[in-house]
């Protein structure tokens, strides 16, 4: 569903992005790993083509995807949520779903109609809602509500656009330990056939919902594999300094 | 999304029912004044759908306006066209030219896009200044005005043609609020304040500015059509810059993204010219004080300030209702 060959990227001097290879199945759940500045949050701007890579190509449902724009790759099912929290600040909860899923459906930029109001629109925004924990709070102002739902809100922009493959950039960032399992639920929950991609520091998220792990380091894949192989390995180990021996 | 909350229904009821009022009672001068102001108003009112709520600063609407106020003298004198396909050909011309503006500034942001905004209503003005076929610098007379005798309706009469100017108005203002209500609008709003998460949603940013940007063109191109019909003539100073610049120290002074706002602004603006202008020739700089005045006191133009006023007004107002009723 979604593959690099040989990815790289350079800022000057500093290799960012060294021959990244992966490979992720319709359905699959993979977590990325990594200590800061090992170039993930760089890796997801390359995927969804807010940075173009120097060499190395993307391939999104079997089709090459690298020269295409942000836009593109996002009408072709390449969706994803920020680190840090981009939102519509002044609308309402149910109003950033309704914006994200009138884009996603080509109604963003049209004439004469309000497309919050189209019966589509308001059905996906109340899947959506549903699924990242939000339907009590559709009403509320996005500026009025906890950073906890903001965060939630942040996952659930992503996926009202109905992608074929969703990147989330350390969804669990910032909230605390009772948010992060509730997080944990959440992602769980979310529909079997979705391809999705975490950036995540958090161990027990990664153990608990990733079916493959791709740990990267300085720019390059150290490790590719099962959590169980990932768990046992030294390597790893080195790296986090032994910080998940407790995950 | 844009709303009419009840102070804005009110102030736009009482816009209304006092520019009508006036309309009716004014005399000839009152009358030239009115239309003067009605020009003004939809051209701030374009200028605010993209600057105010989209934060795309123009300083191409004055060369707009001028577009369409010589596409409409020369539609209608030269190609022989009656008044009403004239005004069609004119705004499909504005419209058609802040399209293409658009889509190429669409690529800028901030002082860049204010830049080359100036730089095509440079240029604009500089080939109708040097073009033999839009009378240089002498201009062009002759623009009709719409033949409406067969509805019962002379235009040529003062007072018939404030009220259509004014009809005018509300007919740009119906559009713009339209617009803010669709998804382009709302595409518009959020492209303001998060251009990049709209992107990643999969907006094509370029095609959802230039629409909004040829809206705003088109809207324009009416104050053009309508500003050659009132004096029967346009120059090439309707292009200059200074009066995109004009334009934005109106929507400033009335209130940037409110609408309404620039409307007050261009009834307190051309009043002012006039009032002040009477007594010193420097009235530029008395207007230039009060810019700086709103400017300063970071209100959001008076309308801006009256809406602050009134929101601060509300709690105090149901605090003493609760003592009260304690």
């Amino acid at each position: 569903m979604l593959e690099t060959r040989s990815l790289s990227k350079s800022f000057g001097p500093i290799q960012v992005t060294r021959n990244v290879s992966l490979k992720l199945e319709k359905g699959e759940r993979r977590v990325i790993l990594g200590p800061n500045g090992a170039g993930k949050t760089t890796l997801f701007n390359q995927l969804v083509g807010e940075l173009t890579p120097d060499s190395g190509t993307i391939h999104l449902d079997g089709a090459d995807v690298t020269a295409l724009r942000v836009a593109d790759r996002a009408r072709r099912g390449l969706s994803r949520s920020y680190q840090k929290n981009t939102l519509f600040d002044g609308l309402t909860i149910a109003e950033n779903l309704g914006l994200a899923t009138a884009v996603a459906l080509g109604k963003g930029q049209r004439l004469w109609s309000d497309p919050l109001q189209s019966a589509e629109v308001r059905e996906t925004v109340r899947e959506v809602a549903a699924m990242v924990d939000l339907a009590p709070h559709l009403d509320a102002r996005v500026d009025s509500v906890s950073y906890g739902i903001r965060r939630q809100l942040e996952v659930g922009i992503a996926l009202a656009t109905r992608p074929k493959v969703i990147l989330m950039d350390e969804p669990t960032s910032g909230v605390g330990p009772e948010m992060s399992k509730g997080f944990h639920r959440l992602l769980k929950a979310l529909p079997r056939d979705l391809t999705i991609l975490i950036i995540e520091h958090d161990m027990d998220l990664a153990f608990d919902v990733a079916d493959t792990i791709t740990v990267l380091n300085y720019g390059e894949v150290v490790f590719d594999g099962l959590p169980e192989a990932a768990r046992g390995s030294s390597l790893l180990r080195d790296i986090y300094l032994g910080a998940w021996e407790n995950a | 999304m844009f709303t009419h909350t009840p102070l804005r229904l009110a102030t736009l009821a009482l816009l209304a029912a006092a520019s009508l009022t006036y309309a009716l009672a004014a005399g000839f001068f009152g009358l030239e004044i009115l239309a003067e102001i009605a020009i003004l108003a939809i051209l701030v009112i374009a200028l605010d759908l993209v600057a105010g709520f989209g934060g795309m600063v123009s300083l191409c609407h004055g060369a707009l306006m001028g577009v369409g106020a010589y596409a409409f003298t020369v539609a209608a004198n030269d190609a022989g066209l009656t008044a009403l396909p004239a005004m069609i050909l004119a705004v499909a011309l504005s419209t058609a030219l802040a399209f293409a503006i658009g889509a190429v500034c669409a690529r800028s942001t901030g002082i860049y896009f204010i830049m080359a905004t100036l730089a095509f209503g440079q240029m604009a003005y500089s080939f109708v200044f040097q073009s033999p076929l839009f009378g240089g610098d002498d201009g062009l007379s002759g623009a009709p005005r719409p033949d409406m005798t067969a509805l019962g309706i002379d235009l040529s009469d003062s007072r018939t043609f404030a009220i259509y100017a004014l009809l005018l108005v509300a007919l740009a203002y119906a559009i713009a609020t339209a617009t803010l209500r669709s998804g382009l609008g709302r595409s518009l709003v959020c492209l303001h304040h998060n251009e990049k998460r709209l992107r990643a949603l999969g907006l094509t940013v370029w095609r959802a500015k230039a629409t909004a940007f040829a809206i705003s063109g088109a809207l324009a191109g009416v104050a053009g059509c309508l500003a050659a019909q009132h004096t029967q003539y346009v120059s090439p100073g309707l292009l200059s810059w200074t009066v995109s610049g004009e334009a934005l120290v109106v929507v400033i002074l009335g209130g940037l993204g409110t609408l309404i706002g620039p409307i007050l602004g261009a009834i307190l603006f051309v009043i002012l010219k006039h009032e002040i202008s009477s007594i010193t020739p420097y009235w530029h700089a008395i207007v230039g004080l009060i810019l700086i005045a709103v400017v300063m006191s970071r209100a959001q133009g008076v309308f801006g300030f009256i809406e602050a006023r009134m929101a601060a007004r509300k709690p105090q107002a149901q605090i003493k209702k609760v003592k009260a009723d304690a």
